[in-house]
């Protein structure tokens, strides 16, 4: 076969699932778990799905090239979407396309971020998007192909190589595949893509470049005040990229400690303050070396404390997941930003 | 079979080529570009050590970018185009 890097339509011989895949692996194309065939007649049927959604992508980096529909929907095809979730995974890159993202550095960096995609309105019902029990886990084609897709994309548009671009010390797990509904039936307050500024019946995508979810557990405490005491002193984390790089976090709270803390009367601006105020890092937990660092890049200390996000609205608050006493802080990168899309 | 190629790209517009000029780096200005991780000052300061043994160093400076994790800002970009003939780039951790 000739070399077939420059070319968008690719004849290949007739070959089945495990055929195809060994040559998606020779071709660098596979995140290591098997791949559907973009074939012609499957990619139609995804491209159909954006149709109407003219806007130009910009180039995207690192690799610099502005993809086609057709090999975005490649993407989305191999990583085992259905068609009606193209627009969601078109949405969510349009979303590391944000320059504020800064997917360049996203992508290059040695922390283990991945794209973290949470999505808000009607749509998440429409696509049976998990929101409840295990949002974060497996057993939703939705939540695992959506993500899986955006995975590829940064992979094969953009050029994300583990070890050659992706230069990630250690991985995460969530960059095979990270998306979860927010469960707006149960948040007790207005749902994230309302306060950011969306009507409640948008179909919006969230994304943030973030590390895993680290689990906030807390069974004992029956009090919102106490539930913060334990939300901050967990993200109190000298080994957070935020707390030299800057940059916003999300808290995402457990429906049970949603309802204790509304009950109480916090609201999410009173949850941002707390946390911001609880979770400063004393020096005393931050070596010598690390603190001199951190103050010769300009990330003073207030006092003996570091604060682990810039100000209290780069705590990002909302509500997934189902029955139990879990809630979860999701770190970013730290040189990014939480961009919100609505889906066309 | 017929496939799409998930890798496809076109080539952004605005990449157009210059031609430069050769850089003499027995003499000529250089700048040392610090990425702002630990470190990189250091490897940086090496080189430019290093180079003392055969070119003045004058003429060689250090910069370096706000954050680790950002990109270079424009004007720092066109400083080190503006009065250095080559820079570079300590890629350190």
């Amino acid at each position: 076969m000739k070399d077939i890097a420059d070319q968008e339509v690719i004849d290949i011989d007739d070959m089945d699932v495990e055929a195809f895949n060994d040559l998606a692996t020779q071709q660098g194309w596979s995140d290591g778990l098997p791949l559907y065939v973009p074939t012609e007649d499957k990619v139609a049927k995804f491209v159909e799905m954006v149709r109407g959604d003219n806007r130009p992508y910009p180039p995207v980096p690192p690799r610099q090239v502005v993809p086609t529909i057709q090999a975005l929907a490649a993407n989305a095809v191999m990583a085992g979407c259905k068609p009606e979730y193209f627009p969601v995974v078109t949405a969510a890159l349009r979303g590391v396309l944000d320059p504020e993202y800064n997917l360049h550095g996203t992508l290059a960096t040695t922390h283990p971020c991945a794209p973290m995609v949470m999505v808000s309105g009607p749509i998440r019902k429409e696509l049976n998007i998990n929101c409840g029990s295990n949002c974060f886990g497996q057993g939703w084609q939705a939540n695992a192909t959506i993500g899986r897709a955006l995975g590829l994309m940064l992979l094969n548009v953009a050029g994300a190589k583990p070890g050659e671009m992706d230069r990630s010390t250690q991985g995460n797990p969530a960059k095979f595949t990270f998306c979860f509904g927010e469960n707006e039936e149960e948040n007790p307050w207005t749902p994230y893509h309302v306060r950011r500024g969306f009507a409640p019946t948008d179909n919006v995508v969230t994304v943030m470049s973030g590390e895993a979810p680290h689990n906030l557990n807390d069974h004992g405490s029956t009090t919102g005040d106490g539930l913060l005491t334990t939300f901050a002193n967990s993200m109190a984390t000298p080994g957070a990229n935020t707390i030299y790089g800057k940059g916003p976090c999300f808290v995402i709270i457990g429906p049970e400690h949603a309802a204790t803390l509304a009950r109480d009367g916090y609201t999410i601006e009173s949850i941002q303050e707390e946390l911001y105020k609880r979770s400063r890092v004393h020096a005393s937990r931050i070596s010598q070396e690390n603190q001199d660092t951190y103050i010769s890049t300009g990330h003073k200390p207030e006092g003996d404390w570091f604060t682990i996000v810039p100000t209290p609205q780069d705590i990002h608050v909302t509500v997934a997941g189902g029955p139990g006493k879990h809630s979860a802080f999701i770190p970013s990168f730290g040189g990014t930003t939480v961009a919100c899309v609505r889906i066309a | 079979m017929r496939i799409y190629n998930p890798t496809f790209g076109l080539s952004a517009a605005g990449g157009e080529k210059i031609a430069l000029k050769p850089v003499n780096w027995m003499t000529d200005a250089i700048a040392l570009v610090s990425n702002s991780k630990p470190n990189a000052r250091e490897l940086l300061d090496g080189i430019r050590t290093k180079l003392g043994a055969v070119r003045a160093v004058t003429n060689i400076d250090f910069l370096a970018k706000n954050s680790a994790s950002q990109p270079a800002p424009k004007d720092l970009l066109e400083k080190v185009a503006a009065n250095y003939r080559g820079a570079l780039l300590a890629i350190a951790d």
